[in-house]
Order: structure tokens, then C-alpha cells, then sequence
């Protein structure tokens, strides 16, 4: 973020201009909205934070009822080391509930795409791809569990960024899935997101799945575009895509083509762990600590508990059921146990092509769909719509979506993905995309 | 008749198993507690490797197995006490497993060594209860035995071999220990579930036994199910409990990674029936005696250890009793064998000479009269004639006479130097 940096944090600007933006903000938020908090502004760079991640005093939900009221006395680690390199925290983003959701309707007020307010914004980080999308100088901290950022990034125009997993500490996060949650940075452009994602990494005494393995930057020219990724992918999105292809081969990229059948798995297995693994963390929400308080006190504590946890939306529901099945004695080995070896397989499948290539593919097999579209969809359809981002983040592999045309007004974002601790090769392949490619925005609140 | 035991034991950390409030006992409601332990929507936990360590370390005293990587899982259920409504606890890879305890003539066979937290502590009131978090997150390790035990006497050893064995591992069993028991005298097996204290274990055990025995005495057949122990009626009662095995869910715990055993250090256990076998064998030790002396007391079994070449083994273990009478087994080596000295030459040792010796104040007190450093002095000169002619042709030796004595016998060399010419005078003038 070198240079808006600079702008901000040395250069004494009037407090006029942070009113103006705080004003700019409330007004967008009643039509779009992104956020479901605003705090004073304050000086320094504004950052928003998705509202699965706590910070200290300010109330987090992660977009669910039975959160309402959860006030963290605690900040996580990412908010404390951004807020120390002096960023303005300007409130939470929306998202679905817990995660739950591609498009960011499993929520109380879905964010809207700002491109086309008939269109969703993309999930579960919806409210930060919007506040990325509107604000010219901003850096949103996002999470992805399958594709949570990926896919709000590609709907909304912006660079969607997620890390290797353990490359940034998930103290605070309030978990979907612990072994597939990352956190991750939107922003508009490579060097705000360079900025943002070397102040966030390193690693925690609070999280033992945080490392402090050094971050590669090794680059290659070789693209490799999977079969399995692409053969889904509706034909208004291929055409572009493969345009985009055709640019990069003129830009001295080499592209070749692959199959990797196991990734036909991927979906069963993503949604068995994470199925599994939220069913456990939802547990947690009893309705006595925090959060939504059921003051009911008349039944027993069975009863009880079970009366707290019908404040889950139906999308969180769903998931504690078949979680708590897949994970069930009688059927551990056929679901839950078989889908960690079919992670392992398909990390080590993937990582073999990494080896000396970087995965490309569109981010999305879908045009941004309008809510009314979206509404017809059955569970399965919509999970399906997870296929391209889903396969990076079972294996915890640093990816990256980013702009790369319009179609009828509409941005359209491609995924690039590479090795393990190699992310900075993300960011350099993002520095040499831009310039041929600048984004459009609708919007440039904080612009001066 | 077949007994398996599960017995949980705290352990002595500074801090909780996964976040950094202290373990100990207090008597404030929940002012140990933090985000972690409370289980707060966004916190992790972070292992505490001190807690792993001793896990693993009482998995080698009790000669288990360990898995190359040990690894945590998520133990499912709802009850008030579990704040985040799971357990992390171990299932796959555990600190230990297949291990053994001997007691006399036979082995008892441990299945599994797990470590995990502590729930909160429920108080319950009359129409209410009220929850202290002090001691969620509190390590404990869980040892489950096979059904290995056939008899009350056998249950008494092997609960007295483990506590010695849990004793050398730092762990004070008798302040917290809760088991489970499970008995059956005949076909089917009842578990006796949540006794605290290893005289309750017993009197639990005790009682089914009888009642058990009756019962297939009277022709009745014995149910499976699970009980409880009433402490002030010392009874077992049918718990509502349903038998059905209950469902947990486990998943492995993503929050934490797998630790790799190779890497904690862990010393040679000390297992005190072995070394008292040992030295009973090498050194003629009493093996009873020796046992009962140094089972719960590694002073004695060190101050053994640094004797059991310079004294014989029953002048030892007189001197340890006495030591252990007075509860001063914690003595330096070097009153050690002052002391030793002392018993040789039938002082009587008070607890008061120990207290001194140990302060360093013998001089005045244990060899005050001119006559016992007289007859110190004279047993010196016998062992060391050489020493006497020496002093005939060269009177520069007494200075290094006087240092000697002093030195050997811890006395002050003022008192050394008054008696020493005199006593030489009268040895000299009387040969």
C-alpha cells in the first residue's frame, strides 16, 4: 500500500475528509449493505473486517442471530497487528451466516452487488468485496473457508487474496471449519495488497496452526489450466476466459492443459470436513454466555439447549445435521475418515502440478446472478457452484482471484493458484496483470 | 471376578492445557479464566507442552506404548459444565497405550493414557446450580486399565503401585483423583462412575463386591448398568443413565496440530518396586522395610542411593527411620553421615540434633562437652597412628591434625585445638 500510505498516514489531512467518508459510507450502506457497523472514523488508513473476526468491544456476529450481542473482549491477532501499523478500523462487513453461502443471501440483509443491485455481491465475504468495491482507499480483511473470498471478489471487480494456509493467525476467527478457515486481504491493487497481507502473516502464540515459514516468490511463466476446473463452466464465462488466455500466451505466458480426475471429489470431501467440523463448532452456542440468551429456565438443560439453537438460520441448521451425521459412529469411515485421505490425495495431486506451474482457471463457472436466480437454486446446485474454488482451499493452497473484463457491465474474475508459502508469486503475477489491465469501479468514495 | 479401573489425575502445571490462567485451586469463584478456557466465540487453544511432557513421561513409568505423533480430538456432548460443548481430549493417537503395571506374582495391564481438559465445576443448590470456570482447561491425564484386577487385595496394590509410580512423576493422587469402576463377579459388568478419592474407590469396590456376591448367592442375576457411589451412606446406587454407548462424534481437533514425541525429553522413570528389588538384591536391603521407605519419599530413596556403598544396608534403614519418624528426610549428604557417625556410636538423635546439624550449629549443641570431642579425637588418632609419631618429631603437624578433625567430624576448630594437645599429651605420656 505504498503509496496511499503515504497519502494517509504522513500527509495531515483535515478530519473534514474522514466525515465525508463516514457519511459517504452510512448513505451506500442503506442500499448496498456492506457493513453492519460503522464506529467513528478515526486517522490512518480505513480497514474493515469481516464480522467473523473479533474485534475487541465491537460487537461480532458473524452474520448470525444467535451471536447477537457477542461483544469479544478481545481483539484477534490480524485486527491487533493492523490496528499497530496505525490502519483506522471502520467496521464489520456482512457476510452469510457463519460462513454458510457463495452469494451472501443466508443472511439478514444480503449485500448487493454494487455493479447491478439486482445482482448478489458473492459469499460469505460479501460485505467486504462491497466495501472494497466502493471505497477507493481501503484494505478489507476477509475469510475463506471454501471460496468465501474468492467468489465475492470476482462478482464485485476486486483482487481477493487467500493465503496458504498457517500463513496467518486464525486467533479471533470465529470458526466455520478450523482446518480449511484462512484469513485473507480484498483490496483494489497489488501494493495495497502486498502492504496489507506482510503486516497481517507471521506467526502466533495463540494459534499452533500458524507457522513462521518464510514466504516464497517463485515465479514461472507456465500456466496450467485443469480440465476438471473448466469443463463445468458456463459458456459466457469460457469465452472470455479463454480470451484471457490468448493475452497472457501474447504476454510471454505458456499455457497447457490437464486433467486431475480426483478433483471431481472435492466437493464431497470439502463439504464432509467442513460439514464436520462446523457441527462441532456450533455446539458451542448454548444461549447462556453470550450471544443470543435464552431465558427460558424452566426445562432441563437438554431442553434447553435445544430450544437456544433454533436462533441458527436454516443454512446453519442444515450443516450441524449432516455434520453431526457424517461424523456419527456408524458412518465415520465412509464419510468423515474417507474425505481426509481424499484431501491428502488431492493436495498431493495438486502440488505435483504447482511444482513448476501456477492453476488458472475462471473463479466462478457462473455470471453474477441476480437474487431471484440464486432463490431457485437447491442445496446441491449451490454447493456445485463452489467447483473452482473449492479445490485451493481443501488444500490450504495460496490463491487469488482477480479482475480481468466486463461483460455487460459486469466484472468477471479469473483464479490463480499456486504452491504452498509460495503466495508473494500470486502478488508478483497480480503486478505484471496490471499493467495491461486497469479495474473499473462504479464507485470511489474517499476520493479526493 | 474382574475389575478395570479409569482414573483421572490432575496434573501439576503452572498453567491450564490450553490457554495461560493458572492451575491451582481457588477458592474464588472463576478469577482463573480467560476467552480460551471459557471457550469464547473467535479463541484457540494452544498446547501446554509441560502438561504433554508429563503425560507422556507417566506413559513411559507405566510402560506404554507412545505413538511417534500424538494428536487431540473433539469429544461432542452438551452438559453446563463444557463450555464449548466438546472435549478435547485423545482418541487415534494417544500419549500412550498397551502399557503395564506389576503388583506381586502378576501384571495389570493399562489399555490407553489419554490427556485432556477439565470441565468447570458445577455447584449444585437447592433450585439452582452455579458453574466455576477456575478449573476448566485444568490438564488431567486418564489412565484406563484392562479388566486385569481379580480381587480386592489386588486392587489395593495396584492402586498403591500407581500412586508410588505417579508419585515420582509429581502428581499428589491423593489430592484429586476421580475413577470409574468397573466390576463384574459374574457375566455382566457394572460401572460405578465419578468417585473421588482412592478410600472411596475402595469402599465403592468394596460394596459391590457384597452386594454382587448376594445377589448371585441368592440365585439373582446381576444387571448391567451404571452406579453411583454415595459417599456419606458408603453405598452404590443405580444411576439413570441410559446404556446405550453414547455417541461422541469424535473428529480430531483442527485447532492443533500433531506433536511429535521424539521430541519432548523425557528422563528414565522412576519406578520405586524396581529399585528397591535392585537394591534388596545388591545391597541386602530389607526389601519390605526399604519399600515402605521410599515408595512416597524420594529423599529417602536419594539419601539411600548416596549410602548404599559408604554403610551397611541396615545401619540405612535405621537411620531412615528415624529420619522419617522426625519428617526430615530432606537432609543434606553431609549430615548424612554425621548423623550416621551419631548412630554408630549409639547417640541418640533427636529431632532437635537434625534441625541443628542441618543449620550448621553442631558444634555447640550435639559436641559441646569436652569430653565427647575428647573421645572424637581419640577415635581420629587410632585410625591415624601415622599421624601421632609424626607429631613425635615434627609439632608442626598439629595445625594439620586440627584441620582434619574439624573438617571430618564438622567441628569448631577453637574447641579441636584446646583438646587435641591434650589429648595427645596424655597418649603420648601414657605410651
Amino acid at each position: 500500500m505504498t503509496e496511499t500510505i503515504e497519502e494517509f498516514a504522513s500527509v495531515d489531512k483535515p478530519p473534514s475528509y474522514y466525515e465525508k467518508l463516514n457519511r459517504d459510507i452510512n448513505e451506500l450502506n442503506n442500499r448496498l449493505h456492506a457493513f453492519n457497523l460503522l464506529s467513528k472514523i478515526d486517522r490512518g488508513v480505513p480497514f474493515s473486517v469481516k464480522d467473523n473476526i473479533c474485534v475487541n468491544g465491537v460487537e461480532s456476529t458473524a452474520g448470525s442471530p444467535i451471536l447477537k450481542g457477542y461483544i469479544p473482549p478481545f481483539d484477534a491477532t490480524v485486527v491487533e497487528k493492523i490496528k499497530q501499523a496505525s490502519f483506522s478500523f471502520i467496521g464489520k462487513t456482512s457476510m452469510d451466516e457463519f460462513g454458510f453461502g457463495t452469494f451472501g443471501i443466508n443472511c439478514d440483509t444480503p449485500a448487493k452487488n454494487p455493479f447491478d443491485e439486482e445482482r448478489v455481491a458473492g459469499g460469505s465475504s460479501s460485505g467486504a468485496a462491497v466495501a472494497t468495491a466502493i471505497l477507493k482507499h481501503h484494505i478489507a480483511i476477509a475469510e475463506s473457508t471454501g471460496g468465501s473470498i474468492s467468489a465475492p471478489a470476482a462478482f464485485c471487480g476486486v483482487v481477493g487474496f487467500t493465503p496458504t494456509y498457517g500463513a496467518v493467525s486464525r486467533y479471533g476467527l470465529i470458526d466455520y471449519a478450523n482446518s480449511l478457515d484462512k484469513i485473507g486481504v480484498m483490496a483494489r491493487n497489488s501494493s495495497d495488497l502486498r502492504y496489507a497481507f506482510d503486516i497481517i502473516r507471521g506467526t502466533d502464540d495463540y494459534d499452533s496452526t500458524c507457522t513462521n515459514r518464510a514466504i516464497e516468490n517463485f515465479s514461472t511463466n507456465k500456466l496450467t489450466v485443469i480440465k476438471e476446473l473448466v469443463e463445468n463452466v458456463d459458456s459466457e464465462i469460457l469465452e472470455p476466459f479463454n480470451s484471457l488466455l490468448d493475452t497472457l500466451k501474447g504476454q510471454g505466458y505458456s499455457v497447457e492443459y490437464k486433467s486431475l480426475e480426483i478433483l471431481k471429489q472435492s466437493i464431497p470431501a470439502y463439504y464432509i470436513i467442513s460439514m464436520a467440523e462446523a457441527s462441532t463448532n456450533l455446539a458451542k452456542y448454548t444461549g447462556f454466555k453470550y450471544g443470543h440468551k435464552n431465558m427460558e429456565f424452566t426445562e432441563n438443560y437438554n431442553l434447553f439447549f435445544t430450544n437456544s439453537r433454533t436462533a441458527f438460520g436454516t443454512e446453519a441448521k442444515r450443516r450441524v445435521i449432516l455434520g453431526t451425521f457424517v461424523r456419527s459412529a456408524s458412518v465415520k469411515n465412509r464419510y468423515y475418515f474417507k474425505a481426509l485421505n481424499i484431501r491428502n490425495t488431492i493436495i498431493a495431486a495438486l502440488k505435483e502440478t504447482l511444482k513448476d506451474s501456477l492453476i488458472i482457471s475462471p473463479t466462478m463457472p457462473v455470471f453474477t446472478p441476480k437474487f431471484s436466480e440464486v432463490k431457485e437454486l437447491t442445496p446441491v446446485q449451490n454447493y456445485s457452484m463452489d467447483a473452482i474454488t473449492i479445490p485451493p482451499n481443501l488444500s490450504g493452497l495460496p490463491h487469488m482471484s482477480f479482475p480481468y473484463t466486463y461483460l455487460n457491465g459486469m466484472p468477471v474474475g479469473a483464479q490463480i493458484v499456486t504452491d504452498h508459502f509460495n503466495d508473494y508469486a500470486l502478488i508478483s503475477f497480480l503486478e505484471a496483470w496490471e499493467k495491461s489491465f486497469k479495474p473499473k469501479f462504479k464507485y470511489n468514495i474517499g476520493a479526493i | 471376578m474382574k475389575i478395570g479401573l479409569e482414573i483421572h489425575v490432575a496434573l501439576p502445571t503452572k498453567t491450564k492445557l490450553f490457554c495461560r490462567c493458572l492451575n491451582q485451586d481457588n477458592e474464588v469463584p472463576n478469577l482463573n479464566i480467560c476467552p480460551i478456557c471459557m471457550g469464547f466465540p473467535g479463541s484457540k487453544p494452544m498446547l501446554n507442552r509441560e502438561a504433554l511432557r508429563i503425560s507422556l513421561s507417566i506413559t513411559r513409568a507405566l510402560k506404554c506404548k507412545t505413538n511417534d505423533r500424538v494428536s487431540f480430538v473433539r469429544k461432542i456432548y452438551f452438559y453446563p459444565d463444557l463450555p464449548k460443548s466438546y472435549q478435547i481430549t485423545q482418541l487415534y493417537e494417544p500419549s500412550g497405550f498397551d502399557g503395564e503395571v506389576n503388583i506381586t506374582g502378576k501384571t495389570i495391564r493399562i489399555r490407553r493414557i489419554q490427556l485432556e481438559e477439565d470441565p468447570a465445576k458445577i455447584l449444585r443448590e437447592k433450585n439452582y446450580s452455579l458453574l466455576d470456570f477456575n478449573r476448566s482447561g485444568v490438564p488431567l491425564v486418564e489412565i484406563v486399565t484392562e479388566p486385569d484386577i481379580y480381587s480386592e487385595d489386588e486392587a489395593h496394590e495396584f492402586l498403591y503401585e500407581l500412586r508410588s509410580l505417579l508419585y515420582y512423576q509429581g502428581i499428589d493422587i491423593d489430592r484429586e483423583m476421580k475413577a470409574d469402576l468397573n466390576i463384574s463377579l459374574a457375566d455382566e459388568r457394572v460401572e460405578v462412575k465419578n468417585i473421588t478419592g482412592i478410600k472411596n474407590l475402595m469402599d465403592a469396590a468394596r460394596y459391590e463386591i457384597k452386594r454382587q456376591s448376594l445377589l448371585i448367592e441368592g440365585g439373582r442375576q446381576v444387571l448391567k448398568e451404571t452406579r453411583s457411589y454415595d459417599e456419606s451412606r458408603k453405598i452404590t446406587e443405580t444411576s439413570r443413565e441410559k446404556e446405550s454407548d453414547e455417541e461422541y462424534g469424535f473428529i480430531y481437533e483442527p485447532d492443533l496440530t500433531e506433536y511429535y514425541s521424539i521430541d519432548v525429553n523425557i528422563p528414565v522413570p522412576i519406578i520405586a518396586r524396581h529399585i528397591a528389588h535392585e537394591l534388596s538384591v545388591s545391597y541386602g536391603f530389607n526389601l519390605k522395610t526399604l519399600s515402605e521407605l521410599i515408595y512416597f519419599d524420594k529423599d529417602s530413596l536419594r539419601l539411600v542411593e548416596y549410602a548404599k556403598n559408604k554403610y551397611d544396608s541396615q545401619s540405612i534403614i535405621n537411620l531412615l527411620e528415624i529420619l522419617k519418624r522426625f519428617d526430615c528426610t530432606s537432609i543434606k549428604d553431609k549430615v548424612f553421615d554425621a548423623l550416621m557417625d551419631l548412630l554408630k556410636r549409639k547417640i541418640d538423635i533427636t529431632k532437635e540434633t537434625i534441625i541443628k546439624l542441618e543449620k550448621g550449629m553442631q558444634i555447640e549443641s550435639v559436641y559441646s562437652s569436652p569430653e565427647r570431642i575428647d573421645e572424637i579425637i581419640r577415635a581420629f588418632l587410632q585410625k591415624n597412628t601415622d599421624m601421632v609419631e609424626k607429631y613425635k618429631k615434627d609439632r608442626k603437624v598439629y595445625d594439620f591434625m586440627v584441620g582434619s578433625i574439624t573438617k571430618n567430624f564438622g567441628l569448631q576448630s577453637k574447641l579441636v585445638s584446646e583438646r587435641l594437645s591434650i589429648v595427645l599429651k596424655d597418649i603420648i605420656d601414657n605410651n
